[in-house]
């Protein structure tokens, strides 16, 4: 199976399609470049069915026992994980090359942009499908340079500006994983993947950094490669770049949310046995991610910008992604990877038609309070209440019973429900939107198309698993590995509902009132106005990395005055 | 069939030889620079076909390589003017001693060392500006560095020793004279030096190394990370082009510093490592003389922006020797760095941090520095025109060579050495409690 190496050359191809020629049949080479893309895509098709079919890929150009003698150990290991990463990204690849082909249209530099697609894509690929650390490491920075020359307009100062800190930043990442690697090689002697997890489960290494310090080795090289992924999975805090990217062309946004944002998420589950010999790590991933994914989110309610909107919606669900890892559901970080992927890529290719329909239209966005029902509707509040407290229930007994899964053992799936119930009926009931409409055939409507999502959702999750780990007891280990203490876990159920149930009644009260009848103590509305600048202005983060710039500059000259003085 | 003792006598011999005939058309410049350049290609022709017979270290012979081919690039790269005859003739010259020194046995190499200094010395005393004080303190360390060389040739102690490898290898306090020598050298020399020198300063440490004692290791060791963050800072503060890559690249050197210091020994990668920082430093100060040849000697990099739409092929030589400087694969520098972080027995310690923050840095100055000159708004009261096809064919050059040893195996440069990852699974015992 020696032709998968042509799943990433094909995109390359395109690239140089693009890029040699004269003006005169730049249109038309740009829509040849298109096949070559899509012939990857049906490549990747293939390679799938071959590898559910026929086992794992592997395609090495090095020597596997010396691989330090090359510092490219260039090699393809497309096992299942990679073959459906590859599908993705080459499918999106497509969509997004034959979009921008059309979207580029007259720009003066389309052939520079449709070149960095194809190639970008290339890189993508490449680096889903690496056969070792290092060759995943290559492509990983590869990759963020080629975010900074995506952002295609650098004569404007802002988008110019915008791309040279998410470099920098992504710079930071790098070398945190380039710690890890380095370590990971002096501790296990190897790069290749298998190898790599077989040496580090039967050599337990313990480091000793500091006198009273002591830290496992697996322990420590996930963390600093977590790190690594946590810039390019823009993870709080290192998460500032993917807003300032926003200037780029609309459809690298879409490779960018659908593709490239997603690489940490695949590092992770890259390395799953790696990480699942840590619970640390694991417990510390949870921890980033569910921070990452409720700032995220908040940030999000706060923005006045379609993109940044859509932006920080990738960050809180980056986050919600990561967070997953960290409770061992790695099967399941892929899943949502592969659905957000999709949908982000799709919604970021319409935003800009959103954006031309309100410039046109002034109705457009509809947004009128004043249309909203006058009466308070019991109605539409308990469908709610239902849905977000009665529902669970419902699932989770189903859960228990009919897909068989062990709640008791794993907490990772519990706290999952949690999530599925709060975000999918927020969803719900933030597109009707509470008080415009009361209707039974709504209310039914919207509780049986969340139990038809929630099932299906487990049902594809619960099949994704078994095709991604067919073995159920690795599933197991890495639930078992990121357990949390059961004190923590019991407060964090016994927090969420109570969030739940307290959410709940200040919208039943605000409603029923049209927030006249309900008290609310002065500093709590005080606070509410407060925070929401704060997110609006998303906590000051980029405020702080400036200051924390401009002080590294300041030390910087002076330290070169002092030097100048001294030398004259 | 030709002795074996001749064969590197001879091949230092052809540059020489080169510069004598050049002053019969020292008057035509541009018949001088086609002549010069074609003296170094047959330079390295002549190694290539003696490159089995030559005697020495592998770093040596890798250095023997690379010395014609940065020799040539430099040349190509500079403009067909009368004011840079010397530069061209002295970079033939200096090819020489270097490829003698590499090659020749002791006392020969360690007296061309003492005369290629004392020479360098000579020029920049000859293009020293009396109001810029690093330019004294530059000449002053050239001094030095011969004084010692010469001592060392004659007694061969370890102290002067280790001073002249300060000193050709750029090592803080001592770094004066390569920041002079990048700034003030004239024409073709800074881009050369680059190279020539240092590659020169690791050749003597593979002798110097093991018979320093622990004491003077441990300061060259808090010497280089010291310097690794100074050169990184100075590098961040500058505006000027040629101050900041020799700041850069002195971090760079620090870096390597640390790494031989800490193992007393020079490895291939060094070799790779240095090489690669030398070559791309020399092809980016090409691309500046690409600058300075349009726009004047004294031209303000923060004047000239957007030239990339106007200068596309100048755009992306100079990214991609960008790429490289920054340490990003698949250039030699990148190679390099992470050859010595795998066969280097490292430890939790603040060294590998300071070698990240060098890392992080140029990523920080170069990035900076490209994109400041070609991104932004094009100026319209600028005239803009790309490379020609010479300085088009050095840049080339320098990129593929660092590619090239990006690439390579290090196989190709260590011979019947013992697998890496054999001893990297040895020495990872050092981790364990």
């Amino acid at each position: 199976m020696f032709a998968v190496i042509l799943v990433p050359l094909l995109p390359l191809l395109a690239a140089l399609i693009v890029l040699v020629g004269d003006e005169a049949s730049r249109q038309q080479r740009a829509k040849i470049a298109a096949y070559p893309i899509g012939a990857a895509f049906l490549g990747a098709i293939v390679t799938l069915w071959w590898v559910a079919t026929q086992g794992p890929i592997t395609v090495r150009f090095y020597d596997p026992v010396s691989p330090a003698t090359l510092a490219f150990p260039i090699g393809f290991y497309v096992d299942r994980l990679s073959a459906v990463m590859v599908v993705l990204i080459s499918g999106v690849g497509t969509i997004i090359y034959t979009y921008s082909i059309g979207y580029m249209y007259q720009d003066p530099h389309d052939r520079r942009y449709l070149t960095l697609i194809g190639f970008t894509t290339s890189v993508l690929l490449c680096m889903v499908s690496s056969a070792n650390l290092m060759m995943l490491f290559l492509f990983w920075q590869v990759l963020s340079f080629m975010l900074y020359l995506l952002a295609h307009n650098h004569a404007h100062a802002a988008t110019l500006d915008g791309a040279f800190r998410t470099f920098t930043l992504l710079r930071v990442g790098d070398i945190a994983f380039l710690s890890g690697i380095v370590l990971a090689y002096q501790l296990y002697g190897t790069f290749e993947f298998q190898a790599l997890f077989a040496k580090a489960a039967e050599t337990p290494v313990t480091l000793s950094p500091w006198p009273g310090f002591e830290i496992s080795g697996p322990t420590a090289v996930t963390l600093l490669l977590f790190i690594g992924g946590m810039s390019k999975s823009a993870q709080f805090p290192l998460h500032i770049w993917l807003p300032r990217s926003l200037y780029a062309p609309t459809p690298v946004h879409a490779l960018l949310h659908a593709g490239i944002i997603n690489a940490g998420g695949f590092l992770i589950n890259r390395l799953a046995p790696l990480f699942g010999l840590s619970s640390t790590t694991l417990h510390v991933a949870f921890v980033v991610g569910t921070l990452t994914a409720i700032l995220g989110a908040t940030m999000m309610l706060a923005q006045n910008d379609i993109k940044k909107t859509l932006g920080f919606s990738t960050i809180g669900q980056m986050g919600y992604m990561i967070m997953e890892c960290g409770l061992g559901a790695f099967s399941l970080a892929v899943f949502h990877l592969i659905a957000h992927g999709l949908f982000k890529a799709t919604v970021f290719l319409n935003c800009g038609n959103v954006i031309h329909k309100a410039r046109q239209d002034p109705e457009s966005p509809h947004a009128d309070p004043r249309e909203e029902e006058k009466e308070f509707s019991p109605l539409t509040w308990s469908t709610g209440f239902i849905t977000t407290l009665l529902i669970p229930l419902l699932i989770l007994l189903a859960t228990h019973g009919v897909l068989r899964i062990p709640l008791l053992e794993s907490q990772g799936t519990v706290i999952f429900l949690f999530f599925i119930w709060i975000t999918s009926s927020q969803a719900i009931l933030t597109l009707t939107r509470l008080r415009a409409i009361a209707s039974w055939k709504v209310s039914s409507a919207m509780l049986l198309t969340l139990l038809f999502v929630v099932f299906v959702y487990l049902f594809a999750v619960e099949s994704f698993t078994v095709f991604l780990y067919p073995n159920p007891d690795e599933v197991a280990s890495y639930f078992q590995a990121a357990d949390l203490p059961n004190w923590l876990f019991d407060s964090m159920v016994v927090m969420a509902t109570i969030l739940t149930v307290v959410s709940w009644g200040y919208l039943y009260m605000r409603a029923h009132g049209h927030g006249r009848m309900m008290w609310v103590p002065g500093w709590v509305e005080g606070l509410r106005f407060r925070l929401y600048v704060i997110f609006m202005n998303r906590l000051y983060m980029d405020e702080l990395y400036q200051a924390l710039g401009r002080s590294v500059m300041r030390i910087v000259h002076r330290v070169d005055k002092r030097d100048a003085r001294w030398t004259e | 069939m030709i002795d074996p003792i001749l064969i590197p006598w001879l091949v230092a011999a052809v540059p020489l030889l080169g510069a004598l005939l050049g002053f019969v058309v020292w008057s035509q410049p541009e018949k001088l620079k086609v002549w010069s350049v074609t003296v170094t290609l047959v330079s390295l022709l002549a190694v290539l076909v003696s490159f089995l017979k030559l005697t020495g270290t592998t770093e040596g012979l890798l250095f023997v390589l690379l010395l014609p081919l940065a020799a040539c690039v430099s040349l190509l790269g500079q403009p067909a003017h009368e004011e840079h005859r010397l530069a061209w003739v002295i970079t033939l010259v200096c090819l020489c001693m270097g490829l003698g020194i590499l090659t020749l046995p002791s006392p020969i190499g360690p007296i061309a060392l003492t005369l290629l200094l004392a020479l360098i010395t000579f020029l920049l005393y000859w293009h020293h500006d009396p109001f810029w004080g690093p330019s004294w303190l530059g000449i002053g360390t050239y001094g030095l560095g011969t004084l010692c060389a010469g001592i060392a040739a004659m007694t061969g102690s370890a102290i002067p020793s280790l001073l002249a490898c300060v000193i050709l290898v750029p090592l803080v306090p001592f770094h004066y004279g390569y920041v002079a020598a990048l700034t003030r050298l004239p024409g073709s020399l800074p881009s050369f030096t680059v190279l020539l020198l240092p590659a020169i300063g690791l050749h003597r440490m593979v002798t110097v190394l093991p018979t320093l004692s622990d004491t003077m290791v441990s300061v060259v060791i808090v010497l280089a990370l010291s310097g690794a963050l100074y050169g990184a800072i100075k590098a961040l503060a500058q505006s000027r082009v040629r101050l900041l890559l020799a700041y850069g690249s002195l971090s760079f050197f620090s870096v390597l510093w640390w790494f031989v210091a800490a193992a007393r020994t020079v490895r291939p990668q060094a070799a790779v490592f240095l090489g690669s920082v030398a070559l791309v430093t020399g092809g980016l100060l090409l691309a500046w003389q690409v600058i300075r040849t349009r726009y004047g000697d004294d031209v303000d990099p923060r004047a000239i922006t957007g030239l990339a739409a106007p200068m596309p092929q100048f755009a992306v030589l100079t990214s991609l020797l960008a790429l490289a400087a920054m340490g990003l694969p698949p250039f030699g520098v990148f190679a390099g760095l992470i050859g010595l972080l795998l066969t280097s027995s490292l430890t939790v310690s603040v060294a590998p941090l300071v070698v990240a923050i060098a890392w992080l840095a140029a990523s920080w100055y170069i990035l900076d520095l490209v994109q400041r000159l070609l991104f932004g708004r094009k100026r319209p009261d600028l005239r803009y025109e790309d490379v020609h096809q010479s300085e088009f064919a050095s840049l080339v050059m320098v990129v593929v060579i660092t590619f090239a040893l990006g690439l390579a195996p290090i196989n190709l440069f260590v011979g019947a050495s013992q697998p890496t990852g054999a001893r990297a699974t040895a020495e990872s015992v050092s981790w364990n409690r």
